[in-house]
């Protein structure tokens, strides 16, 4: 088992290297760094300040590879020996072949040294952290929530299966699952917060309880945008188990329907949904682009919808290099899960 | 008998207790009352984007200068009442300086500071209580303007005309460090009041950049203090300079939390400038007159919400959360009447609707370098006398912005209210003008066939393809072929540096300060791209020599005599489609009138009063919360529940 997590890790660091390749390739090598300059310096970007801003920022050096490194300069230096002053030639090489924008930022990620956002000026490691909590308060009650919901609505049409209730539950979940997420959130906004003024139709303050007020809506929003395809898929997977013969036995046993429901079905069915919802777990973190952004939720997904608009790499790139760390944390913690809750598989 | 879940009776009640809860979205204010019991003030205003940075030297944007107005003095300000034409009046000086002539040929600017002038209190100036305001303060100020680190935007103007600051912004440059214990020639410190500002030549705008913030005075000890690092014995560590300004002006800085918002609460210590006396329009009369010469401000705390989405800030307008709002493109129909009035829902409201035009002209740039449109100046006023603005804006932008007849703005010197461009709309006029080019009917007598010429644009949506095409159909009318190329931002920027097209659609200018010269100066032949912005490349021996003597000059007739010429130069070699003044509504809420309409500044919110007890009420009344629907939800989950139950029995009976 531990020499399959050795392994495992490692076949993560050219994964997200590869990714990380890409991100540069489409940052630096399609979209000149002069033109973000340029858009940030405003209208009176002269040739002067735009150096300047590449060269605070680094964004000077050559793209890939440093290939002055291998030129040899003449340098001339004015020496003073014995009050006399002299010019002496020396030749010097150009630096070092690394010393290029690629190699330094690889070697950054490498350190987890995110730097500072290219617009803001802000160091990302405190963005992360400031709006990690947004973002969890509304995605971590969220996924918790809508798996609950989801199962326990897979559960009662699984029990009313066959019945009206069961047809009208299928009916309402390919509704659910046909309409695009930004209806729900407009028409959820609108009736909620609008129409019936529960909630805030906008806003974030971490305050307390109040700051309930906030978050009620998008993560009732989540869940019911969530609801459709996972009942479907949970309802599935449960009546299956439902179908197995150890299903019919707790029956004849004397089992009763609730327990066998919510004791032998739901856990046997748990394997198949461990598997399907864990890898979705670290991802968390980085928020909901779309819900924090119309709720006005200052969360990670918020912050990456503005580095995206705004053409700032270093953020973009940054959120990439998590992302990407995220997901194959996740793929990973899922093998585990999975010989953790099925004895029958091993890792090897 | 059928047991309700317990799941069920947890969600009704919590429902109803989240009904009973506010929808206000806002935090709770500083304080609840003023020390002397009466209401605190708060004024919720909303920008539609982050601040880039809260760094007077640094910062360019329009929602930094919104955020840094009120925050950080300048040495000279805009008078809000004062709008055709823009004037200035004295900020932290103590009048206006004016120019002398000096020994070397330059000019001096003497300027005097205001005595007394406390900074905020802040944790980095001893005892955490702010200092008086020194001549110190004011060279800091320029020197980080020099400092290659700082990447000021002002400088390269700046440079240009102010003794010295080149040198040591190149010196420092090459040294990688900024020396701070030397001094700038052209900043020389008389006493610890006043100093005198040396210019190498005559450039009277430097008082409207003596209004920017830019030229704000700034503590050293801020700077060095909010280092955004953690200090040994602190708990918490101290913000960055970036976004912690420490200023003079009517409110200090409290808190901007990134992608929510910005708040600042009044400068008890703030007595810089008072209310104007007069000079506003007769309408606003009965509401500044009482206010007249006091001090100011008159509210306590600004909350500024920063709202990406137009839709927010409108729902929040409308149920009272939000004092006033630019009418964007979603709301307009809803909120603005075709005959351009308010629409009734928000008139019962009490709102009202005010208009702003901006000081800044658009227009399609014309390059003067293509061998086609170049040489031959009737084949370019057709162009113009071709294209229908009118009709344009209406589509694209419901009509709200002016027809521009000419380069300059309203309200900047220099603007002829009675000047009609005579290359204006006039289809009939473009045609004659159009064979008198050579291409009668749009054709090109060489080859037979229509003329073509390309229209570049920025296109990134439907809608800018769509109004790119509209030109394009109405360029056509003449008979000519016109092929729209979109481009990204990238492309365009470099296709302007290079002189790479032929028209160009969306180029404009906003006006930095309210004089002709910060609009002329896109013609002028020494800013041809990417040094400058004349994208047009237009060179024209008369024009700059023109250009040279008026932007030397104070404001007199013979200086106007210059700018009508220039103006109608313009017009007449038509290096550019004038096409408008950019314009918006803006919604006014019964509580919060405004005192002023001036557009240079950005937002004036010092001079700005708010009736707290009818906001309360009005808010009131907007936000009832009906509960009806909670009793609904209940009921159709509990019968659901009870018909599934009911259903279940039936079939294991």
């Amino acid at each position: 088992m531990f020499s399959y997590l050795i392994r495992r890790l490692l076949y993560t660091i050219p994964i997200i290297f590869g990714v990380m390749i890409i991100t540069f390739i489409l940052f630096f090598a399609i979209q000149k760094p002069d033109t973000m300059a340029r858009v940030q310096l405003g209208k009176r970007a002269t040739p002067e300040s735009v150096q300047t801003w590449l060269h605070n920022r680094g964004y000077d050096k050559p793209r890939f590879i440093n290939w002055d490194a291998l030129k040899k300069h003449k340098v001339t230096i004015k020496e003073e020996k014995d009050g006399h002053t002299r010019t002496v030639t020396i030749e010097e090489s150009g630096g070092s072949l690394f010393d290029s924008i690629f190699f330094h930022q690889m070697w950054r990620f490498a350190t987890f040294d995110f730097g500072k956002s290219d617009v803001t000026g802000r160091p990302l490691k405190e963005v992360f952290k400031t709006g990690a909590i947004p973002s969890l308060l509304i995605t971590v009650p969220a996924f918790f929530a809508g798996l609950a919901t989801a199962v326990a609505f897979a559960l009662v049409l699984v029990f009313l299966r066959h019945s009206p209730i069961d047809t009208a539950g299928t009916i309402l979940c390919v509704m659910l699952m046909s309409l695009p997420s930004m209806i729900y959130i407009i028409f959820g906004q609108a009736l909620v917060a609008i129409g019936l003024k529960y909630f805030p139709a906008f806003g974030y303050e971490l305050n307390g309880l109040s700051t309930m007020k906030f978050l009620l809506l998008p993560v009732a929003l989540m869940v019911v945008l969530g609801l459709g395809s996972d009942t479907r898929l949970y309802r599935t997977i449960f009546l299956e188990e439902y179908g197995q013969d150890y299903v019919r036995t707790a029956f004849a046993k004397g089992v009763p329907i609730s327990r066998v429901m919510w004791v032998h079905v739901l856990k046997n069915g748990m394997i198949a949904l461990i598997t399907l919802t864990v890898a979705h777990l670290p991802v968390l973190i980085l928020g909901s682009l779309l819900m924090e952004n119309f709720f006005g939720i200052p969360g990670l997904g918020n912050t990456l919808y503005l580095a995206i608009q705004t053409t700032d790499f270093a953020t973009v790139q940054a959120f990439v290099f998590i992302g990407a760390l995220l997901i194959q944390a996740g793929l990973i913690a899922t093998d585990f899960c999975y010989a953790l809750v099925d004895p029958r598989i091993r890792l090897s | 008998m059928i047991r309700l879940p317990p799941g069920v009776l947890l969600v009704a009640s919590l429902l109803a207790l989240l009904a009973a809860c506010s929808n206000d979205p806002h935090p709770k204010p500083f304080a609840e009352k003023r020390p002397d019991g009466s209401p605190w003030l708060v004024r919720y205003s909303a920008m539609p984007d982050e601040p880039k940075s809260l760094d007077p030297q640094f910062a360019y944007d329009e929602m930094s200068r919104r955020v840094l107005e009120p925050v950080m003095d300048t040495p000279l300000e805009y008078d809000p009442m004062k709008t055709n034409p823009y004037e200035l009046r004295p900020g932290l000086l103590e009048e206006i300086p004016h120019g002398v002539p000096n020994a070397k040929g330059g000019i001096d600017y003497e300027c005097r500071i205001k005595r007394g002038i406390l900074f905020h209190d802040s944790p980095c100036f001893p005892g955490g209580k702010g200092r008086e305001l020194v001549v110190g303060d004011f060279l800091y100020a320029w020197q980080r303007m020099c400092d290659p680190k700082v990447e000021c935007p002002a400088l390269s103007a700046l440079a240009d005309c102010v003794d010295g600051m080149n040198d040591a912004y190149e010196e420092a440059k090459k040294s990688g460090q900024f020396d701070y214990s030397k001094g700038i020639p052209g900043f020389e410190i008389k006493d610890p009041y006043s100093f005198t500002l040396h210019l190498t030549k005559a450039y009277p705008q430097i008082l409207y950049w003596l209004a920017m913030h830019f030229t704000s005075p700034m503590a050293r000890e801020a700077v060095e203090y909010f280092d955004g690092q953690k200090h040994a014995g602190e708990t918490k560590q101290r913000p960055s300079y970036k976004f912690h300004p420490v200023g003079t002006g009517a409110f200090s800085f409290a808190e901007y939390v990134p992608g929510q918002r910005v708040r600042m609460r009044r400068n008890p210590n703030y007595h810089t400038v008072t209310f104007p006396e007069g000079g506003w329009p007769p309408e606003l009369e009965k509401l500044n007159r009482p206010l007249a010469g006091k001090p100011i401000p008159f509210i306590d705390e600004i909350e500024i919400t920063i709202f990406r989405e137009a839709l927010p800030n409108w729902l929040l307008t409308r149920q009272g959360y939000q004092d006033g709002m630019g009418v964007g493109k979603d709301a307009y129909n809803s909120v603005v009447t075709p005959i351009k009035t308010l629409s009734q829902s928000y008139r019962d409201k009490g709102m009202t609707l005010d208009k702003d035009v901006d000081p800044s002209t658009f227009y399609v740039t014309l390059n003067m370098q293509d061998p086609v449109l170049g040489p031959n100046k009737k084949l370019r006023q057709a162009l113009s006398a071709a294209f229908d603005r009118q009709s344009w804006l209406d589509i694209f932008y419901n009509g709200v912005p002016t027809v521009a007849d000419q380069l300059i703005p309203p309200g900047i010197t220099g603007f002829r209210p009675e000047l009609r461009n005579p290359y204006g709309f006039n289809l009939e006029k473009a045609k004659k003008l159009l064979a008198e080019a050579g291409y009668p009917n749009g054709i090109d007598p060489k080859t037979g066939q229509p003329l073509e010429i390309t229209l570049d644009c920025v296109a990134s949506g439907a809608e800018e393809r769509q109004s790119a095409e509209y030109e394009q159909r109405q360029f056509q009318q003449l008979g000519i072929r016109i092929k729209v190329i979109e481009n990204n931002f990238a492309r365009m920027l470099e296709k302007e540096d290079q002189g790479n097209f032929q028209m160009a659609s969306g180029s404009g200018w906003m006006a930095d300060y309210p004089d002709p010269e910060n609009f002329f100066f896109l013609f002028y032949s020494k800013n041809i791209p990417p040094i400058g912005k004349n994208s047009s490349r237009y060179i024209d021996a008369e024009f700059d020599k023109l250009f040279e003597s008026m932007s030397s000059m104070e404001n007199s007739p013979e200086r106007s005599q210059i700018i009508d010429k220039m103006n109608l130069k313009l017009i007449e070699d038509c290096p550019m489609i004038l096409s408008f003044n950019k314009a918006g509504y803006v919604i006014v809420q019964p509580w919060a009138p405004r005192t002023h309409h001036n557009v240079m500044l950005e937002g004036g919110i010092k001079f700005l009063v708010i009736d707290p007890v009818m906001r309360e009420q009005k808010r009131r009344e907007w936000n009832r919360k009906p509960l009806w629907p909670i009793g609904l939800v209940g009921v159709c989950l509990i019968g659901l529940v009870m018909y599934g139950v009911r259903w279940n029995r039936q079939r294991h009976v």
